[in-house]
């Protein structure tokens, strides 16, 4: 026993104050959010328990379907924008773009709207967006004599896509562009060599190189998105009707425009129960744990 | 196991008590009669009308005197807060500050907040406010407003109507006279103008190219939808069984009215996702015939550079260009209605100095400051000597319509009134929007407030 003690004395010192914080800000708001499902909660912030109630509520809660669809639609294909487009910008600007100083500045201006406020960053896709003659879409519309279309309402969730689909590039290509810069040079160069032409060069050489993280930003990606709603929420928010409304957001609404805590908490807790699953799966298809195993080659 | 098991009770029982150890809900009031030395109130408002609260700085200072005068060896302190935000998150606000013992003893609110306020037990009753002489004259009907559960719950600081400002200019382009543009409120009035006789005024405008819209009304959900209900001949509200009321036949019509104003192309076809500077320039330059607003946009609009040419307009501009009338009856020989709003001050229940506060509250209410705060914002008075008071009275926007008092209607303050208020509005973005006919949105509409609302609710066939 002492032995064991010494063995995990330091190891437990260091990483202690992680797991304190980890436990304080990670598992303890996920315990709350469970307890308080089970619980009535409204603008009286009272404890009262109320059993499965909610959990019936959410059962016949007429927005369930449309919402649930709402986010299907918004993480796949949100997610297939992150980590392709992503991919995309990666190889741009590693394998295509040779000179490190012009890929480096093309993956800084990439994440200036990662670095910027969301309220600017949505800004600029309202006025983009707006319904007016004077948005950017319509000016265009303008010029072709056109009259102009009322996209936000027409086409919320394309425009939520694709405004989150592009800041959430950014992320995927960092993590492409530099496992796509630790493959040896001389393998690209042997492959030059036996004249490989582009395509062989991505297929055969940098999608294996990047599978890993092609995985791993997949994984997480769909995990952010499935709880994300900050640029829905700035953009329309969830409207018009449903039509944009997803899981996330709609906790936030019944909890923090309804003050319906009990049922949001119930909302917020299906959504972790969901990311649960999601995380196991894509686990195992991913065949995640080799990654995570030890090294074979020692 | 077993110390798993009791590490994961163990964070229960931590987390609850975080959360409850927040709550001050027990928080008992303190009498102040032996306060001593200087006591600071605090008292808080939202949005531009700060004289909701910068009264009450004045009025401690009268109340300051009287302490002298009784010689008590304490002088009051009003610091006051605005909160610029959305009035969810001004709840959601006042909710935290008193979950960290941090309330502000006066929270200045719309009196639709009370139900969820008092159950809480987020502020105090004041029905001896009711008896003192300072609001003896307050206009009855305002005290229900502030009535829940037979207690009273906030002092009325204002009121208002909700008018529908028609353009004169267009009116007179259309070949009416002065006489008959002026006289259209009285024709209201009377029942002799309806809501369809106000629909086909609003095409003929339309279709002479005089007005790109015949109507606009607010972009978002509000008080002002609910006003239909009360001129379809329906009720929101049952007192006996303290619930919210599905009145189908009202809210049928209420849809088939926002339908048939979108179908007919009157409406901008997009007003529910436009914002409120697009509404007020649609307005204030004339390009729509009718506007379902309220009376404190004459304020609004001297604030703002909304209109293109002129920039900021001034009450006089706005009664040359523009008239108010009530909302027209439904039916020829109806009466029309319109809907009050009011601001109440409420006590938190967390204060320290409930009797000063009190007596805060009881100075606040003279005719001077309520024709102050009146004047500046364009709201009513709550109380018939400040109506009288001959500066109110001459003011030639609030002169002309403090006669639709009589016509007022409330929303109920039934803490689950504000999400039957979101469904219905929702229900109509459908038909407006041309997403659903009246009938369907009904059928979903009836699915939706049962599913909300649960018991609360009373459906009238």
């Amino acid at each position: 026993m002492p032995a064991l003690i010494r063995k995990w004395k330091f190891p437990f010192l260091m990483l202690g104050p992680f797991m304190i914080l980890i436990f304080l800000f990670f598992f303890l708001p996920v315990i709350l959010i469970a307890v308080l499902a089970f619980t009535g909660m409204d603008s009286s912030m009272q404890w009262t328990f109320n059993g499965l109630e909610n959990f019936k509520h959410l059962v016949s809660d007429p927005n369930l379907g449309v919402i649930l669809k709402n986010t299907c639609l918004y993480v796949f294909f949100t997610l297939l924008i992150n980590v392709f487009f992503g991919l995309i910008l990666g190889i741009l600007t590693t394998y295509f773009i040779q000179k490190e100083s012009i890929g480096l500045l093309f993956r800084t201006l990439w994440m200036l709207p990662r670095i910027s406020p969301p309220v600017v960053y949505v800004l600029l896709w309202l006025w983009f967006f707006d319904p007016s003659q004077y948005g950017v879409l319509n000016s265009f519309r303008a010029f072709l004599h056109v009259p102009p279309e009322k996209w936000l309402a027409s086409n919320p969730m394309t425009a939520v896509i694709l405004a989150n689909g592009l800041v959430g590039a950014s992320y995927g290509m960092i993590i492409f562009s530099s496992a796509i810069k630790s493959i040896p040079g001389e393998l690209i160069q042997a492959a030059r060599v036996d004249g490989a032409f582009h395509w062989a060069m991505i297929q055969d050489i940098i999608i294996p190189a990047v599978r890993w993280p092609l995985m791993f930003v997949t994984l997480w990606q769909l995990l952010s998105l499935l709880t994300s709603y900050d640029y829905i929420l700035l953009l329309t928010n969830g409207g018009p009707l449903y039509s944009s409304e997803v899981l996330a957001l709609y906790s936030y609404h019944k909890a923090f425009e309804n003050f319906q805590y009990g049922y949001g908490s119930a909302l917020a807790f299906i959504l972790v129960g969901i990311a649960l699953v999601m995380t196991t799966i894509l686990w195992k298809i991913f065949g995640m744990n080799k990654l995570m195993g030890s090294s074979r080659i020692e | 196991m077993k110390r798993s098991t009791a590490g994961i009770l163990a964070t229960l029982v931590l987390g609850m008590g975080i959360v409850s150890g927040c709550g001050g809900n027990d928080t008992k009031t303190v009498p102040s009669g032996n306060a001593s030395g200087v006591v600071t109130i605090v008292a808080q408002t939202a949005g531009e009308e700060k004289t909701r609260v910068d009264n009450l700085v004045q009025a401690a200072d009268e109340l300051n005197k009287e302490l002298k005068a009784e010689g008590k060896n304490v002088q009051v302190k009003v610091k006051t807060n605005d909160f610029q935000g959305s009035w969810d998150d001004y709840a959601k606000q006042f909710m935290l500050a008193f979950k960290a013992n941090k309330a502000p003893d006066i929270y200045a609110t719309g009196h639709e907040n009370i139900g969820w306020l008092a159950d809480g037990h987020y502020i105090l009753p004041l029905d001896s406010l009711k008896n003192s002489k300072a609001y003896s004259d307050v206009f009855p009907t305002l005290w229900n407003a502030v009535t829940y559960k037979g207690k009273i719950w906030g002092a009325p600081q204002d009121t208002e109507a909700r008018p529908v400002f028609y353009n004169k200019d267009i009116l007179k382009k259309m070949g009416w006279t002065d006489q008959q543009i002026n006289d259209l409120p009285v024709k209201v009035e009377k029942g002799q103008f309806t809501l369809d006789d106000m629909t086909k005024l609003a095409q003929e405008a339309q279709s002479k190219g005089l007005a790109q819209y015949g109507i606009v009304h607010r972009p978002v959900d509000g008080p002002d939808f609910s006003e239909f209900v009360y001129d379809f001949g329906g009720k929101l509200y049952d007192p006996a069984q303290n619930k919210i009321v599905f009145d189908k036949p009202a809210v049928a019509k209420q849809l088939n009215y926002f339908y048939e104003i979108a179908q007919k192309k009157l409406i901008p076809d997009h007003l529910t996702s436009m914002d409120w500077t697009s509404i007020h320039k649609t307005v204030v330059n004339g390009k729509t015939l009718f506007y379902y607003g309220g009376i404190w946009n004459v304020f609004n609009w001297s604030q703002g550079n909304y209109n293109d040419k002129l920039g900021k307009v001034d009450a006089k501009w706005v009664n040359q260009h523009f008239g108010m009338m009530l909302v027209p009856a439904a039916e020829k020989g109806g009466k029309p209605v319109t809907l009050s709003h009011p601001f109440v001050y409420t006590v938190s229940s967390q204060t320290k100095h409930a009797d000063l506060v009190e007596r805060l509250l009881e100075l606040v209410a003279a005719p001077k400051y309520q024709v102050k705060h009146d004047l500046t914002t364009f709201h009513l008075p709550v109380t018939k000597s400040a109506a009288e008071d001959p500066a109110f009275k001459a003011d030639v926007t609030l002169g002309n319509v403090s006669y639709m008092t009589n016509y007022t209607t409330f929303i109920p303050n039934l803490d689950k009134f504000p999400q039957y208020s979101k469904d219905v509005f929702n229900a109509i973005q459908a038909v407006e929007l041309g997403k659903q006919t009246p009938d369907a949105a009904m059928k979903d509409l009836e699915v939706q407030l049962k599913n909300d609302l649960g018991n609360e609710l009373e459906i009238v066939q």
